[in-house]
């Protein structure tokens, strides 16, 4: 499929922008979503440390290992009697921390055997968390779950004179509320929200209701990754420091790639409407560019029709315009010298013309007025030997045959000449010509004329391709080099003549070929001259023109001829005429139409 | 008054004029030939003749004064003389004369040979043709 230059151009315009389009926004697209997740990744980042500082439970460790250190607390272990006054003192130690600290727990007064001797603070006791207490600094114990609950304890160990005497425990409850995950929300601002568990696993919340424990990637991973949880969410986790407790932030993707989405939707239609504009503009730019150009190829096609006045009508200054400009001159060259040559042509014409008047006011005045003094030559001649032969002794009437003799060849010389002379002039009406048919034609007719005189004839002629030429000339060729061949085998006891031919370069060579007479090579030049003999008159006859007449023949068909020969030995004569191929096809076309 | 023309010959040269006469004299066709020696006097002829039309015109073409073809067109484009048998008799074998005599209604067109004898057997056999073997329209 071609299509001009001017559906393209716009095209590959259209489709160069196109993706330069999609690339930019794919590329920006890509940008924008990377910068806002690492922005995200950021955040959630800053949002865990920030929490994880807010669960700091060192000062609240602090203080219960202070408070195992308290001698009250110890003499009460110690004592086994009058434990009332010491267990005042226990209590109000006790209840000074839990004020201090977390108002919803309690505190736990524990017996090495860890029951409980002395409580306080409103919440519930759970059994005690710490099963194994070692060391002398507060441990806190992972989050535990009773119901919709959540808890945990830390516990401190009581010693005297390094023997272990008991342990101090503070139980704590986590509070879950909506409001609770609102102010972490709020803390960490935007969609991040947080969750809390254990890190080896259950119990979990949001801050607002127990949840299944997130998958141990996520609760182990201190860079942000994805995961899903109802939705597609990134998180990243950290420790809390001093506790088994891990604290998750997390955002959802979408809220993420907001921005990104964001970007391609105010993007895009911009993307568009560039791409549109650019189409537009190479439409315009492509049409200014064409049209002239347009118009210059139909110009140049009309004057290559032959309007050779047709100009281009484009008005620029641009390469377009000078190349309109050029043409125009171009083509005004163009018509100024084929016209020049035109008149040349015509005055030409008119000379040939002229002396082709000349030429047949000559040959007829040659015809006309040649003739009739022959024909009273000849004439009164025979008037005289038939009237008076009487009176004529034998050598006059010697003398008159000589006369009449030479009138007649005379006027048979004039008929040659006219003839060769009508050649010139003759229009050739070329069409496939039977070269076969023709010669058997010519050899049919010499062997009707000589059969009287002649005892054996042979005439052999070779299958003959057609050639494309005047009918009526090409007969005349042949007829006169066959009638050549038969004249000069005379003196021959075998004669034999050869026609045939070979093809040679898209002509055929034709050739006519005889046992007889013979020629001189040295004279095959002159063979083909007008009034050329080579032989005296009385061995063989002729006027010398037959030969001519055949050169020019084939010379007005565009062939060659020349001959070949030796004294005594024969002669052959060549032709070439262009080759007929069509004759064939036309058959078949014929044929089958 | 003279006799009645049966054979007008239309002639300049007189030797061709001679050897036709005697041409025609040898068939015994000679005595009612008159002559004209060029075209104005062949059309001269026609206009003066009183008596009846000659049987047959034998025409020279290349003529002095009117030449054969004119007086060809006359003849022929002429109501009275148009039935009038034309022979043309030239030396010219030239195409278009041929052709321009028979569109002018030339009714035979006859090239002289430069043989007498072929000469005075075409003349003779013309003359007898149309003399004795034709029939003109009463």
């Amino acid at each position: 499929m071609s299509w001009s230059i001017e559906r393209k151009l716009p095209l590959l315009v259209s489709a160069l922008l196109l993706i330069v389009g999609i690339a930019l926004l794919s590329v920006g697209y890509g940008e924008v979503r990377r910068a806002a997740r690492q922005l995200a990744d950021d955040r959630l980042t800053r949002a865990d440390s920030a929490i994880a500082n807010l669960f700091q439970t060192a000062q609240q460790r602090t203080r219960l290992t202070t408070l195992a250190k308290d001698s009250a607390l110890a003499a009460f272990l110690t004592q086994t009697t009058r434990r009332s006054r010491s267990r005042n003192l226990v209590l109000d130690a006790m209840r000074r921390i839990v004020t201090d600290t977390l108002s919803n727990s309690a505190l736990e007064l524990l017996d090495t055997a860890g029951h409980a001797l002395l409580r306080t603070g409103r919440f519930a006791a759970a059994p005690s968390v710490l099963s194994v207490l070692a060391g002398d600094s507060t441990v806190v114990g992972p989050l535990l779950r009773r119901d919709t609950t959540l808890y945990y304890a830390a516990a401190a160990i009581i010693r005297r004179d390094g023997r272990l005497i008991g342990s101090v425990q503070q139980i704590a409850r986590v509070n879950l509320n909506e409001r609770t995950r609102k102010a972490l929300t709020g803390l960490a601002g935007g969609d991040v929200a947080y969750l809390l568990g254990n890190m080896a696993g259950d119990p979990w919340t949001d801050f607002e209701t127990i949840i299944p424990a997130p998958p141990l990637s996520v609760r182990t991973s201190q860079r942000p990754i994805r995961y899903e949880r109802g939705e597609a969410k990134r998180a990243a986790a950290t420790v809390i420091p001093g506790t088994p407790w891990s604290v998750i932030a997390e955002l959802p993707s979408r809220r993420i790639l907001a921005p990104a989405r964001a970007y391609l939707v105010t993007m895009a239609p911009i993307a568009a409407l560039i791409v549109l504009i650019g189409a537009i503009i190479a439409w315009w730019g492509s049409h200014r560019l064409t049209t002239p150009l347009r118009e210059v190829t139909m110009a140049a096609e009309a004057i290559a029709e032959g309007d050779l006045d047709k100009r281009v009508d484009v008005y620029r200054r641009d390469e377009l315009g000078r190349l309109a400009a050029s043409f125009n001159i171009m083509a005004e060259h163009v018509a100024r010298s084929h016209h020049r040559l035109e008149g040349e042509v015509a005055r030409r014409t008119e000379a040939l013309e002229g002396t082709n008047a000349e030429l047949e006011s000559f040959s007829y005045s040659v015809s006309h007025d040649l003739r009739a003094p022959l024909r009273a030559i000849h004439g009164f001649a025979r008037i005289l030997l038939d009237d008076h032969k009487t009176q004529l002794d034998p050598e006059a009437q010697r003398l008159l045959g000589v006369i009449d003799q030479n009138a007649r060849r005379m006027g048979q010389l004039i008929d040659d000449l006219l003839a060769f002379s009508r050649l010139g002039r003759k229009e050739i009406a070329a069409a496939p010509v039977d070269m076969h048919e023709l010669a058997q034609g010519v050899s049919e007719d010499l062997r009707r004329s000589e059969a009287e005189q002649r005892e054996s004839l042979d005439i052999r002629i070779d299958p003959l391709p057609p050639a494309l030429g005047d009918r009526a000339l090409l007969r005349q060729v042949m007829s006169n080099l066959m009638q050549n061949a038969v004249k000069f085998t005379r003196g021959k006891d075998s004669a034999r003549i050869d026609v045939g031919s070979r093809p040679d370069s898209g002509q055929t060579v034709y050739f006519v070929k005889d046992n007889g007479a013979g020629f001189d090579a040295r004279y095959a030049d002159k063979l083909f001259g007008v009034f050329q003999r080579l032989h005296r008159a009385e061995e063989f006859e002729g006027t010398g023109v037959g030969l001519a007449i055949v050169k020019r023949i084939v010379q007005r068909h565009g062939g060659r001829v020349w001959a070949e020969g030796k004294v005594g030995e024969g002669a052959s004569f060549f032709f070439t005429l262009p080759a007929a191929e069509k004759p064939a096809a036309e058959k078949a076309n014929a044929r089958s139409g | 008054m003279r006799e009645a023309v049966e054979i007008l010959l239309v002639e300049d040269n007189p030797e061709d004029a001679e050897l036709a006469l005697r041409a025609l004299k040898q068939r015994n066709l000679a005595n009612q030939v008159f002559l004209c020696r060029d075209g104005a006097e062949a059309v001269d002829f026609f206009s003066k003749n009183n008596g009846p039309d000659p049987k047959v015109v034998l025409l020279d073409l290349k003529l002095p004064k009117i030449d054969g073809l004119e007086v060809l067109r006359r003849l022929k484009g002429d109501a009275r003389t148009r039935s009038i048998p034309i022979v043309v008799l030239t030396s010219s074998r030239e195409e278009p004369d041929i052709e321009q005599a028979y569109e002018l209604g030339a009714n035979s067109y006859i090239v002289k040979p430069v043989d007498f004898d072929a000469f005075a057997r075409a003349v003779a056999d013309v003359g007898l043709y149309w003399l004795l073997l034709n029939h003109p329209p009463q």
